[in-house]
């Protein structure tokens, strides 16, 4: 997978298609193809199982009235809020415990009990506490970014090359110094690895927010669809939601990835072995 | 050769003792050391693998406490690392991320010195190390024996009281390391610094020093300090391998090293 589709992202903005591109591009039309034809042999009623043309109707219709927008727009500065106070917090403690021993002490077992606490299960009682809207959703989400960083983070950490710490100590650097020019820069490839993880899970954890506690959103658009019935409008939300992460994953997550492990990340190999 | 010289760093009946805190084990590295490095003088310590020879540079440099026992610069206790103790690690040490010139300018950097300064001083050194070629270029394209000209430039760019190297010169081919050991001299000749080398090959040894330390193996004490009185001019691998007082220095060192026990 990997070789295919690094080479049509690379090629992306030239216009001109690559053989995995017609390929893909092939695929997404199959898979439409078959739906249609699919609505048309079962044939039920349209709110039961909506075709393209319904759904697409729908689209049309949820951007003339600016929901689709104003929805998208919500969806993604919660996401982003979530995603980047999640990174933050993670990177912070992450640190701290991969750092210290006192502090990886008193907090290791703690951290290690509340990951195994999924987020979907703090929904219910982050509703009662602060009530439907932003902040519930973005700790929600933090929460998801949290533990993939620091994990991450502490294994970046724990195998920074200690020589290299000892190093610089022996040219002059202070405890801060060798944070910032040692230890941050070696363990950045594996803080780039959970931020990639956490956003996934973060996306996921997205829409499944919006579903309980939102009245705006991606999430909340397939819910109230399927609780009004208009089918049409879940599937609306459900490509766009692909969409969405499709978008994401290609203009944002691999790029960052691609820069940091396949370069950095080859410097750093290189430079271990030797 | 200057006419006062002053021990630099004294090291008094010292015992090093490493712990392993999980499996709660001791082992003894350097038992009850006593040796003094004189300023401008370079002093080489040879041993058995296992002799506690590069934990003494860990001692000095301050990443760890005697047990008993003392050790001094200028007069002063070393309590922790700093610029003035530079070392030269056997794995070079470089920051794979950053260019050779950026590497070379980092104690400087760390000091505050402004990036124009810095760069110019950095330059100098790579000159010095004949390196200027590799200046823009990450440590990873560079051979091994150039790594360690660029670590040798690092640590002297930072003006160190004395230059410790931690068998620097053992993970490159045996070709290289005749020509870095040369390099070295000269760059010492240009350069004049207290230096404390660590080596288990007693040739290279009696080839660099002004004195020789040979250590028993583990735990370390001091056998014997041996007197290197080849001049300088003679120190050059083409000539001196047949130089009877080299043969006969080295002969002896090796008597030394190999049986300990008398």
């Amino acid at each position: 997978m990997t070789d295919a589709t690094y080479a049509s992202g690379a090629s992306a903005f030239s216009f001109r298609p690559t053989r995995a591109q017609i390929r893909g591009a092939f695929g997404v039309f199959v898979v439409f193809a078959l739906w249609q034809i699919s609505v048309w042999i079962i044939a039920l009623p349209p709110y039961f199982y909506p075709g393209p043309s319904e759904v697409a109707g729908a689209f049309v219709d949820l951007i003339q009235k600016g929901i689709l927008p104003s929805y998208l727009l919500d969806s993604a500065s919660r996401y982003m809020a979530g995603v980047s106070t999640g990174l933050c917090l993670g990177i912070a403690f992450g640190l701290l415990i991969g750092l210290s021993r006192f502090w990886s002490r008193l907090l290791g077992p703690i951290i290690n009990f509340f990951y195994a606490i999924v987020e979907v299960a703090w929904i219910p009682l982050l509703v009662m506490w602060i009530g439907y809207g932003f902040d519930t959703i973005l700790i929600a989400i933090s929460y998801v970014v949290f533990f993939p960083v620091l994990y991450n983070t502490l294994t970046g950490v724990q195998t920074v090359q200690k020589v290299l710490v000892n190093a610089m100590q022996t040219l002059g650097a202070s405890r801060m110094q060798v944070l910032t020019s040692v230890i941050l820069p070696s363990a950045l490839p594996n803080i780039i690895t959970g931020f990639r993880v956490g956003a996934g899970f973060a996306f996921r954890g997205l829409i499944f927010a919006e579903m309980i506690a939102a009245g705006s959103g991606i999430g909340f658009l397939i819910f109230d669809g399927a609780a009004t019935r208009q089918t049409d409008r879940v599937v609306v939300g459900m490509i766009v939601m692909g969409l969405l992460w499709l978008a994401l994953d290609r203009l944002f997550l691999r790029p960052i990835e691609r820069a940091t492990i396949e370069r950095w990340g080859l410097v750093r190999a290189k430079g271990e072995s030797a | 050769m200057t006419a006062i010289r002053e021990p630099k760093i004294s090291i008094n009946g010292v015992t090093l003792v490493h712990v392993n805190e999980e499996r709660r084990q001791e082992h003894l590295a350097v038992e009850d050391l006593s040796l003094d490095i004189v300023e401008g003088e370079f002093l080489c310590v040879v041993g058995p693998s296992g002799c506690g020879k590069s934990t003494l540079i860990s001692a000095i440099a301050g990443f760890m406490k005697p047990r008993t026992g003392g050790i001094t610069m200028n007069g002063r206790a070393i309590e922790k690392p700093g610029a003035d103790r530079g070392v030269v690690f056997q794995e070079y040490a470089l920051l794979p991320w950053k260019t050779v010139l950026d590497n070379v300018a980092i104690g400087l950097k760390y000091r505050g010195i402004a990036k124009p300064e810095r760069e110019r001083v950095a330059r100098e050194y790579l000159a010095m190390a004949r390196l200027s070629d590799a200046a823009e270029k990450y440590p990873h394209e560079l051979s091994g024996g150039m790594r360690q000209r660029v670590a040798v430039a690092r640590t002297l760019a930072n003006t160190p009281e004395i230059m410790m190297m931690d068998e620097p010169f053992a993970a490159v081919d045996a070709q290289t390391r005749l020509t870095l050991q040369e390099e070295l001299l000269r760059v010492w000749d240009e350069h004049p610094i207290t230096v404390l080398f660590i080596t288990h090959s007693v040739e290279e040894a009696v080839f660099l020093a002004d004195r020789v330390a040979v250590l028993t193996p583990g735990p370390g004490r001091l056998r014997e300090l041996v007197q290197i009185d080849i001049p300088r001019e003679a120190r050059h691998w083409d000539t001196i391998s047949t130089d009877t007082r080299f043969l006969k220095l080295r002969d002896h060192v090796m008597k030394l090293v190999r049986n300990p026990s008398r």
